[in-house]
């Protein structure tokens, strides 16, 4: 099959990529860019391991996305989503709170997160629930992972307002 | 939780040393793994649940461009996996999706191609749908040493029991049914291997046991054990699916051996369902009887397990049941009898919980409707039944520790047991689970043993070495917490090295809870032993003798003489910048000292709180109080994670997972149409931590990898019976099945 040179901009670093015309946008990503931290799991949107953010911050399942159609696009992945040695508020809060075991999903379920509170930074239970409903993970029963993003969203708001938040 | 000892390390709750890693997904998994030259290998499955091969012709595939190696039966001759199953089968087939031969390609779609251009011809033979079939009067015989289909039988009484059952005061008789599963793992299965090199294999795949996996490998590919190399980096989740090796552990090593290049084969999302061989169904009779005073007297029960097509380890599960059938209660006599039978369905193995959780699911209900039977209460039963620390079973298992009741009795009154009973709502229901679980299990080997290598460097840090795989469960991280508070520095001073058998030292792996119990007191030995060597230079200089010494943040202290201190860091340096020039290297092991068992258990007790929406049939868990008796929590958050995971799982198959089967396919292979539950459908979950100090785990400690998951299921099937008002017998307790008892039971609703 004949291949197709996209431009594909990649945490901020743009890269011309010739990709066959079944590529999805996580095999550019892992095979053809080596950023393996974006997890190739069920591979039919099952699992949310792939999961990646597109322009407007809303999550994308990239092992559903066709490459092609990435032409001129740009997409956030797990490794560009903090400053060199630096962690996310997501991420900080995925490891202080427990919600990291095995840590094959959790690129995915913080890309998942990050994404809920980059379009709705004070989501309740329910806009959790929602947005976490397409990552499954059997290690930590998603409970450690909704106190995780539960305590992302009150450092964000003592972050911004140091004497309104609710402790 | 009891007053805590004094220390610096243990108890503390410390974030995974592994965390950031796992969190900026720079932790590398065996799919991340790619090697020069790699090639991608597939396997073609047979379609049908049995046949004869009639034909293989692969010379079209060979022909294709880029396909670098093609292995059928002829290259896989004298490689079995278990008891009878062939690598690759030269003539029967027992079931779908069993390996028929695999290529290796130079990329997917090439690997792909090459399998659409294998020809092969089958005769479909009459296949054994279920058990019922299997076991049926002239039924085929699948493997002509397996009589009658029984691929293994284990029958044993303990005590008397028909002298028991002669003196009960009743005796009540039930039947449950667990349907097959999948694990569920984040990581699918995935095997690099490279056999460029014909005395040395190297293996890189997630496991729960590198030494099992070297073991079988090098059976296969007649190596001695140092000729295989297993490389776990990290492991997506275990969940009792990756204790042994799978034939496309096997196949990559053929492929890559053929073709002279390293070679990844990475399950696909429906071939994983066929890959993985989770738990079969099985099938429990339980008949048990109690005296005038409601105490347990005898427990007699009957298993059938379906094995599938052939039989690799399941014999572990007949062992394991038959030992928990006395291990909660002080009864007088037990009889069992456990059967694998042989049929048409994929082999299968364990699912989480090791088949004890599912087997808790059918027995669990057996004792609670005995007690409801007497008109107890199923807590007031447990209380009066359960066993107590100082106790020794039919079998022999002595408990040093016991928090049983304390569980029993903590979680039944912080979930408000007694008033939520008292205060029936209509569909509302509440059940408990007890359970109780080994610390490592002796008996696979002769030894039961895991090592351990500390090596202190002169800045004061050390590195550990161990050989037992964390698959998430963050056990690498409880061994650095071990090792620390023996040496009196912070977790964080502790790199754990592991996963590679050329350096790690030997550990059984990481499968019957043995973790933290054996490799936790190797890891303490070692620990042990570094900090004699480093108390010998600080002894010295500090005057006193080595047993003066106190080890404890970063400082080596004399005891009762506070002025007299040294850090930690000086003493390891000036142990080895000095004449001797030692360098600080310590090394430890644990065997257990039985001949076979457990040194402990760890023990349990959970409610379950469940609505039912009588228009549905779907069970919502509402909420989960969950008390363990841990010996002693070496990281809190991490065991109440453990705890957490294991409620999810224990709801999942409770409520959810299943794989459909029909004619040895599963019907619903994807995690799209095999549920489990959504963070939505979570519960609220309160946990409590028993600490019993067990004398023999390290710092007290004993497991909590699948302790909790045993009272999980049975307590949502005995809050869904309290609900219903009748007991749903079969695994999972899907909506039909709840609609099907609200159907008849218009007093429920």
């Amino acid at each position: 099959m004949s291949r197709q040179i996209i431009n594909l901009t990649v945490n901020g670093d743009r890269h011309e990529i010739a990709v066959a015309p079944n590529q999805t946008l996580l095999e550019v990503l892992r095979d053809e860019l080596g950023l393996s931290g974006t997890k190739r799991g069920c591979t039919s949107g099952a699992c949310g391991v792939c999961t990646v953010q597109q322009e407007d911050g809303r999550a994308v399942l990239s092992c559903l996305a066709l490459a092609v159609e990435w032409d001129g696009r740009a997409v956030t992945t797990i490794e560009g989503i903090a400053e060199p040695g630096q962690l996310h508020p997501v991420q900080a809060a995925f490891l202080e709170y427990g919600a990291v075991q095995c840590g094959f999903c959790t690129p995915g379920l913080i890309m998942t997160a990050k994404a809920l509170l980059d379009t709705d930074p004070t989501p309740d239970e329910a806009a959790i629930n929602e947005a976490m409903a397409g990552a499954i993970c059997r290690c930590t029963g998603h409970i450690k992972v909704k106190i995780a993003i539960r305590e992302a969203v009150q450092q964000a708001l003592r972050e911004r307002e140091p004497d309104a938040a609710p402790t | 939780m009891p007053r805590r000892p004094d220390f610096s390390a243990v108890g503390h709750s410390q974030p995974r040393l592994d965390g950031t890693d796992k969190v900026t997904g720079r932790s590398l998994f065996t799919d991340d793994v790619v090697l020069p030259g790699m090639l991608c290998g597939r396997v073609l499955r047979c379609p049908l649940p049995r046949a004869r091969l009639l034909n293989i012709d692969t010379s079209r595939a060979e022909a294709l461009p880029g396909v670098k190696a093609v292995v059928t039966a002829q290259d896989a001759a004298g490689i079995w996996l278990g008891i009878n199953q062939p690598l690759l089968s030269p003539e029967i087939l027992n079931h779908v999706g069993q390996e028929v031969a695999a290529v290796a390609a130079t990329d997917e779609d090439t690997a792909r191609e090459a399998l659409k251009l294998i020809r092969v011809d089958y005769e479909p033979l009459p296949e054994l749908k279920d058990m019922k079939a299997a076991l049926a009067p002239g039924a085929p015989l699948l493997h002509a040493k397996a009589k009658g289909n029984i691929a293994w039988e284990q029958a044993d009484d303990h005590g008397d029991p028909d002298a028991a059952f002669a003196a009960a005061h009743h005796v009540r008789t039930d039947h449950y049914v667990t349907n097959p599963t999948h694990n569920c793992y984040a990581e699918f299965h995935v095997a690099v291997a490279d056999f460029t090199r014909s005395d040395k294999l190297t293996v890189w795949t997630p496991t729960q046991s590198a030494l099992l996996f070297q073991k079988s490998l090098a059976a296969g590919f007649k190596l001695p054990d140092s000729g295989v190399r297993i490389m776990c980096l990290n492991s997506g989740g275990g969940f009792t699916g990756r204790t042994a090796t799978r034939p496309h552990h096997f196949l990559a090593a053929l492929l890559s051996r053929k073709s002279g290049r390293p070679v990844k084969i990475r399950a696909t999302g429906d071939e994983e369902f066929i890959m993985c061989r989770a738990g079969g169904r099985v099938e429990y009779r339980f008949r048990s009887g109690v005296d005038r005073d409601g105490r347990l007297k005898v427990v007699d029960a009957d298993l059938l397990f379906d094995t599938g097509g052939y039989v690799e380890s399941q014999m572990i599960v007949i062992l394991l049941t038959s030992s928990y059938l006395d291990a909660l209660y002080p009864v007088e006599a037990t009889r069992y009898r456990g059967r694998l039978v042989h049929t048409n369905n994929l082999p299968y193995y364990f699912h989480h919980g090791g088949g004890l959780a599912q087997f808790q699911f059918a027995f669990g209900q057996h004792v609670n409707s005995l007690a409801l039977d007497l008109g107890m209460d199923p807590v007031d039963f447990h209380l009066l039944n359960a066993v107590e620390k100082g106790h020794t079973t039919l079998r022999g298992t002595h408990y040093a520790s016991c928090g049983l009741k304390e569980c029993i009795r903590k979680t039944a009154r912080q979930a408000g047991w007694k008033q939520k009973r008292r205060r029936k709502e209509p569909l509302k229901g509440i059940g408990i689970g007890i359970g109780a679980m080994a610390s490592g299990a002796k008996g696979l080997f002769k030894h039961d043993t895991s090592a351990a290598f500390i090596k202190v460097g002169d800045d004061g840090k050390a590195t550990l070495f161990v050989g037992l795989p964390d698959m998430g469960q963050s056990s690498h991280t409880a061994m650095a917490i071990i090792a620390a508070e023996v040496l009196g520095i912070a977790p964080t001073d502790i790199t754990v090295a592991s996963g590679d058998t050329d350096l790690d030292p030997l550990d059984v792996g990481a499968f019957t809870q043995r973790g933290t119990f054996n490799t936790g007191n190797a890891v303490k030995n070692a620990s042990l032993d570094a900090r004699k060597q480093i108390a010998k230079t600080a002894a010295a200089e500090l005057g006193v003798r080595p047993s003066q010494l106190k080890f404890s943040h970063g400082q080596i202290t004399v005891k009762n003489q506070p002025d007299k201190v040294m850090p930690f860091a000086k003493a390891v340096f000036n142990t080895l910048h000095s004449q001797e020039g030692r360098f600080v290297m310590g090394r430890g092991f644990y065997n257990s000292p039985l001949e076979s068992g457990s040194m402990a258990y760890s023990f349990g007790a959970q409610i379950a709180e469940v609505s039912v929406d009588p228009d549905t049939g779907v069970v919502t868990v509402e909420k989960v109080t969950a008390a363990h008796d841990v010996g002693r929590a070496i990281n809190p958050r991490i065991v109440e994670g453990q705890i957490d995971g294991q409620i999810f799982s224990g709801m999942s198959q409770a409520l959810f997972e299943e794989c459909v089967m029909d004619d040895g396919q599963v019907l619903n292979p994807s995690r799209l149409d095999y549920k489990m539950p959504r963070a939505w459908e979570m519960p609220e979950v309160e946990h409590i931590i028993v600490e019993s100090v067990d004398p023999h785990g390290p710092f007290g400690a004993k497991e909590v990898g699948e302790g909790p998951i045993v009272c999980t299921m049975q307590a949502i099937a005995n809050a869904v019976a309290d609900a219903i008002g009748e007991p749903v017998t079969e695994m999972p307790i899907a909506p039909w099945r709840v609609l099907k008892i609200l159907g008849r039971r218009k007093d429920v609703a």
